[in-house]
């Protein structure tokens, strides 16, 4: 089977989740990428050496600059002539592409895969990480978005992928990019930190989620995420949510401060390999998936824990 | 997909929609923070959860609601096949965390940190 694997990049580097994507589809069969963006050439160089990459198709252009779906479907649609399966990541740009390509190409997308259980066949999370289905599919051609959390990321180097131009003008489709936010920090982007501090509504206000999370997670060089009680009430941005409906995280050292730990967000973070959980409420839902749990005020246990680090 | 099927433009996870004459700014919650995308109206927009408050129905207008006629029809009726081209070969229970160890203070908690190799 020939994959084709679109590439999200962003400042001339290739994501780590595009990496996990890789890996997916080598279980498939051969590996092509899709780099598609302006001046992507030093992208294209970088993604030809991801391992076990066959061919590297670059399309270079304006229209491609911003991942806006329009112009990349149409794009992923043309190459898929000569493809069998087409794989995104499960991030908000691979999943504003797939059910585009998916409804030009007629067939259901396979959504956040977890594993490749063979051929066509694949598991994939239900009803919010709550069951796993084993689904397999009669399409002619697959469209799958990818768990970048459940597969190993394919090493950067070693790859000897051979670069190949698509010239296509691309079209919009009557969309235009008009800027972004992209909030600036310094801290690990949360899907890929390897320790995550996440701070719940107990912080009480945004001050107190600056002062008590932020120098814990710069002692301990994490990244820092929120529950969505804390996001609602405005305490941190959006992006920082953790959960069903925000990111799905897995790094080594979850430390979840102040959350009681509702499903919604169990179902974003339950895959990390440790947690640790500080709350002053013993009985709250976060305990039974912590390894570690420390109940207690964490307005006095989080200052005393970052100046003893 | 209903974007693509109509060859519309499409602005998804929308947090905020403004429509000026005959397109529509739509403000998009992406991974790193917001995207502002303008699209050539009809476009196909979906919401992220904070976009606005939901209208619920007055009590009034669901009484309302149920004198009103309903016509049933079947997929059939529109020439649209639905049946599944994925199959689903079973659903099995995803592998259940157990409760860990519960530490007393910081101190013992920081011994843990150790061991683990996260503080130094």
């Amino acid at each position: 089977m020939k994959t084709l694997v679109w590439v999200e990049h962003d400042a001339g580097q290739v994501k780590d989740a595009t990496l996990a994507c890789v890996t997916a589809a080598s279980k498939l069969g051969e590996v092509h990428l899709l780099v598609a963006g302006e001046g992507v050439g030093p992208v294209a160089e970088a993604a030809a050496k991801i391992a076990g990459v066959g061919k590297v198709h670059v399309a270079e252009g304006a229209t491609y600059a911003y991942a806006l779906p329009e112009a990349v479907a149409t794009l992923v649609v043309e190459l898929m002539g000569h493809h069998d399966a087409f794989l995104a990541p499960a991030t908000a740009n691979g999943k504003n592409i797939a059910p585009r390509v998916a409804a030009l190409l007629d067939v259901m997308q396979i959504s956040e895969i977890l594993s490749v259980e063979g051929d066509a066949t694949f598991t994939r999370p239900i009803y919010a990480g709550n069951a796993i289905a084993t689904v397999k599919s009669s399409e002619a051609k697959l469209v799958i978005t990818v768990r970048g959390t459940s597969f190993e990321k394919a090493a950067r180097e070693g790859g000897t992928g051979e670069i190949e131009a698509v010239s296509s003008a691309g079209d919009a489709g009557g969309a235009t990019f008009i800027g972004q936010e992209i909030s600036k920090s310094e801290r690990p982007e949360l899907t890929s930190a390897k320790i995550i501090v996440s701070g719940g509504r107990a912080l009480q206000n945004s001050e107190n989620f600056h002062s008590i999370i932020e120098p814990l997670a710069d002692k301990l060089g994490a990244g820092v995420g929120a529950s969505r009680a804390a996001v609602d009430a405005g305490y941190v941005p959006n992006d920082y949510q953790v959960g069903q409906t925000g990111k799905i995280v897995a790094p080594e050292v979850y430390m979840a401060v102040g959350i009681s730990g509702a499903i919604q967000h169990l179902a974003g973070m339950k895959d990390s390999k440790t947690i640790i959980a500080i709350n002053k409420d013993e009985d709250a839902p976060i305990f039974q998936v912590a390894d570690i749990g420390l109940v207690g005020d964490l307005f006095k246990i989080v200052p005393e824990l970052t100046s003893k680090l | 997909m209903l974007a693509a099927l109509m060859g519309r433009p499409q602005g998804t996870f929308a947090s905020k929609v403004e429509v000026e004459g005959d397109s529509v700014t739509v403000t998009r919650e992406v991974d790193g923070g917001l995207e502002t995308v303008k699209l050539a109206i009809p476009a196909i927009v979906t919401t992220d959860l904070r976009l606005n408050e939901p209208r619920y129905a007055s009590l009034p207008n669901i009484m309302k609601a149920k004198s009103k006629p309903l016509a049933n029809k079947t997929p059939a009726d529109y020439g649209v096949d639905t049946t599944p081209r994925i199959e689903t070969v079973k659903v099995s229970e995803p592998p259940k965390r157990v409760a860990g160890i519960k530490v007393a203070d910081v101190d013992e908690l920081m011994a843990k940190l150790k061991a683990m190799g996260v503080a130094a």
